[in-house]
Parts: structure tokens; C-alpha cells; sequence
């Protein structure tokens, strides 16, 4: 069957190579966001972002289309803020234990650290916001990072194990090992109204 | 029920990562446990909080304007983001790179300074020592001229006789003013040397003063031209012409002394140095 001319010919496709503006511009809120939670620092985390900037932009024509580039630029800004001073401080300080072992290799919740909270307390503690950012300041680098991709950029697990350059079950320990320091971080700000109504001077 | 769900778990389920299997497992268990689904439940809400905790900060307008630029320039260079990454280093350093470049240069300005002071203190020393060793010596060779018994090289009164007995004992000539005023006299001249170069000395009379007028080339090392000075008594007249470097000393009244010169100097003005 021979098509009509019309029917076959197809509107040109309009295709235009995608430039690193396209792709860079949109994150940059994101990437000062985490560059901010990790350095402590504005000033800082402006030049963690602008230098990643950089090395993305040099290091572009290695990019290869179609893959991840949101990951590729978090991994650099991950990798400038390791060499930066707060980052090489921060990660210095931390003795990670990735291995949430037991015997059989990862490490059971505490059963009874699950109903010291009420839901009712859990859901007023979390809608403090200023305690969960307390929270999260508390944690050390390595697992406030994996927080922030995670919850905030919501990268899957395998995104962020690429972008911290860490196996898959390294990423699901750290964050689990985060949720629990930032629960008990809570918990301990939450603790401290029942003590002391119960505290002898409270009663008296 | 022993086998409660682990930590890992707990959050994987609360971020979608479990695979339908684990999934599946998890939620038989959820179904008769309360403490893990009480858990999950805190892991889900966690997550849910965290993730507007986390939107804590905002890039500022500032930033956004540089990095849009930044990217522009580069989807503007047609794929060169190393020409990009320049402008971007051309444009802003990091902060704490700046303030390195900005302490050494402010650290490089002041040395420089520094160095920039210290060379003119030391070009002022130098000259100001000179004027006084230039001083010292036309004073020393008016008094020894006045003191000396010997008559002067050529003694003449006559400008027609004292300008050609210079001839080929100096490197340049001169001219000497016909017109004096009355009770100025020229009395002769004599071949001298000051800082080491061959010079004219010519002595006039103001009444009963007597005037030393030095003619030199002029050099590199002569004294600033039109400067006075007063020292043991004589004044001293230094000035110059286009050519030639005419100090004069005498302890005659300054104004007189300052008219003689005057009159020397403007006989010089049709005189090119003549060198031998």
C-alpha cells in the first residue's frame, strides 16, 4: 500500500541538543540547599556551589546524555565539598560504622523504643519543625547527607549510592542509621516536659 | 512475634525501596505487629517532616543571578564549558580564595609602597647631600679665590678677553653681559673644576663685594635650578639656562647679587654649547 504524500510526511521533529543550562539551572536551589546544611555556612555553601558549577561545566563534555545528570552534579558537589576545609573536618570527625550488625548482619530496632512515644507525641514532635532541623544538625555529615537526598531530593537509594560513591546497603544503614539519631534526638527534646513534671520540685 | 522488622527495613519501606517480595513479607508482618507498624508509621511521618525541614535554605537572588549567567555563557559557547569555566573564575574566585588574593595584595601594595617611599626618602637624601657638598665647595672656592695671593687665570675687565681665554680649556662657551650696572665690575676669571667637571669662574665686583659666578655644563647630578641658600654668610644663587649651570656666591645684598645673575643668565639664551 502506498501511503499519501501527506500522511507520510510527518512534521519535523524538532530536537535541540540539551544544554548544560537546561540541565544545571533547575538544581541550583537544590544544590545550595545541601550545600548549606553541609558546610553551616552561606558563604561557604555559595562557593561549594559556584565551584561545582565549574567543575561541572569543565567536566560536561565527559557527561554522557540520557544518564543521571542530577546525581553527576550532586556527586561533585559532594566530591568539592569533601576537599573543602568544613568537609574534610566534618568527614575527619566521624567514625562511621556502615555495618548495622548483629549476627545476622544488620541490627534490630530496639523493641522498646518503639512505643516510648505516643503516635499523638511523635506526630506533635515531628510537626516541630525547629527540633527536626535541631535534629538534623545534629547529625554527623555522612548521615545528614544521605538524609538530604533521600527525604529532601528524593533520590532513590541507587541514586545516592552513586552519588556518595557507597554500595546500596551502605546507603539503607546510613539512613536508617540517621532516622534513629534524629528520633533520639527528638525524644531526648521531647523528655525533658515529662521529667520534670515528674520531678520531685514539680510535684511539691 | 520475635522477628520484628529491622531498622533498614523500616526506613526502606518508608522509601519505597523494598522490592515486591520484601514488600509483601513486610506487610504480613505489619498486619500483626503493632510496635513495627507503629514504627513505620513514625518512619513514613519522619521522612514526610523531614523533607520539608530540609527545604531549609534558599539561594539568594545574587547566586542566582551568577549561576545563570555562568550556565548561559556556557550553552552559549556552543560545547567549550572550558571557555565558560573561565569566565567563571574571571568573574568570581571563591570567597576564601579572594580573601587570600586580597591579603597578598594588599600586603604586595604596601611592600611596594613601602619600597616606593624608602627609594624617594633615599633620592632626597642623595640630592639634598650633594646640594650641601655643591654648597660647601663653591663656598670653599670663592673664599680661597679671595684669599689667594696668586692673581686669577686671566685678569681682565674686558668680556672680549676673559670669553676667548677659555678656548679650548672648557667643553662650552658663554657669553658675558656688556651692559653692567654702574658700580659692577668684571675682574677676571679662573679655570676651576666643581664635581669633577672643568668650570668657569668668573669674578665681579659689587662695590667693595666681591662676586664668584660658576659657569658648568649642565648634568644629570646638577642642582635643582632657581634655589637659594645662605651659609656662613655668603648667599648662594643656583640656577640655569638650557645648557649650562650657573651658581653664584657673594656677601653682597641678595637683590644685587640675584640682578647680576639675572643679567648673566639672559646673555646665555642665543649661546649653544659649543663642545670641543
Amino acid at each position: 500500500m502506498k501511503l499519501l504524500s501527506w500522511k507520510r510526511a510527518l512534521p519535523p521533529k524538532v530536537t535541540r541538543a540539551v544544554t548544560f543550562e537546561d540541565l544545571a539551572l533547575p538544581l541550583g536551589s537544590s544544590l545550595y540547599n545541601i550545600a548549606h546544611w553541609l558546610t553551616r555556612n552561606p558563604a561557604e555553601a555559595e562557593d561549594l556551589v559556584q565551584e561545582t558549577y565549574l567543575k561541572a561545566l569543565r567536566g560536561f563534555t565527559a557527561f554522557e546524555p540520557g544518564t543521571n545528570f542530577k546525581a553527576w552534579i550532586f556527586r561533585i558537589l559532594r566530591n568539592t565539598y569533601l576537599t573543602s576545609r568544613s568537609g574534610l573536618a566534618a568527614m575527619r570527625t566521624v567514625a562511621l560504622e556502615d555495618e548495622l550488625s548483629d549476627e545476622n548482619g544488620v541490627q534490630r530496632y530496639p523493641e522498646g523504643a518503639i512505643d516510648r512515644q505516643t503516635p499523638e507525641n511523635n506526630l506533635i514532635v515531628l510537626c516541630d519543625r525547629a527540633a527536626l532541623e535541631n535534629a538534623m544538625q545534629q547529625l554527623p555529615a555522612p548521615l545528614l547527607e544521605v538524609v538530604l537526598l533521600c527525604d529532601v531530593e528524593e533520590m532513590k537509594y541507587k541514586e545516592i549510592a552513586a552519588v556518595i560513591d557507597v554500595p546500596i546497603g551502605t546507603v539503607m544503614s546510613r539512613i536508617a542509621r540517621a532516622r534513629a539519631a534524629m528520633r533520639r534526638t527528638l525524644e531526648s527534646h521531647t523528655s525533658y516536659p515529662n521529667q520534670s513534671r515528674m520531678s520531685p520540685e514539680s510535684r511539691a | 512475634m520475635t522477628d520484628h522488622l529491622t531498622l533498614a527495613t523500616l526506613s526502606a519501606l518508608a522509601d519505597g525501596e523494598l522490592s515486591a517480595e520484601q514488600l509483601a513479607a513486610a506487610q504480613q508482618h505489619l498486619s500483626g505487629c503493632n510496635a513495627c507498624t507503629s514504627s513505620a508509621l513514625y518512619q513514613s511521618l519522619m521522612k514526610s517532616a523531614t523533607a520539608r525541614a530540609g527545604q531549609r535554605y534558599s539561594v539568594s537572588p545574587q547566586l542566582a543571578g551568577r549561576l545563570a549567567r555562568y550556565t548561559s555563557d556556557a550553552s552559549g559557547s556552543s560545547g567549550l564549558p572550558q571557555s565558560a569555566g573561565q569566565s567563571i573564575l574571571s568573574t568570581r574566585m571563591p570567597r576564601t580564595a579572594l580573601y587570600g588574593w586580597t591579603a597578598a595584595a594588599a600586603v604586595l601594595i604596601v611592600f611596594l609602597g613601602s619600597m616606593v617611599i624608602m627609594r624617594h626618602q633615599q633620592q632626597t637624601a642623595i640630592v639634598a647631600a650633594q646640594q650641601a657638598t655643591l654648597t660647601a665647595e663653591i663656598t670653599d672656592r670663592h673664599i680661597t679665590t679671595l684669599a689667594s695671593s696668586q692673581p686669577l687665570d686671566v685678569l681682565s675687565s674686558d668680556r672680549h678677553t676673559v670669553k676667548p681665554w677659555f678656548q679650548g680649556k672648557l667643553p662650552f662657551s658663554f657669553n658675558l653681559p656688556e651692559n653692567l650696572p654702574p658700580d659692577v665690575h668684571l675682574d677676571g676669571a679662573n679655570l676651576t673644576y666643581l664635581r669633577n667637571q672643568p668650570a668657569a669662574q668668573l669674578l665681579y665686583s659689587i662695590g667693595k663685594h666681591r662676586v664668584s659666578v660658576f659657569l658648568e655644563q649642565k648634568s644629570n647630578a646638577s642642582s635643582p635650578a632657581n634655589s637659594s641658600a645662605t651659609l656662613s654668610g655668603f648667599h648662594l644663587i643656583e640656577t640655569e639656562t638650557d645648557d649650562l649651570q650657573l651658581e653664584a656666591i657673594s656677601d653682597v645684598d641678595p637683590a644685587r647679587l640675584s640682578e647680576l645673575v639675572g643679567l648673566i643668565q639672559h646673555v646665555q639664551a642665543n649661546t649653544p654649547v659649543q663642545v670641543r
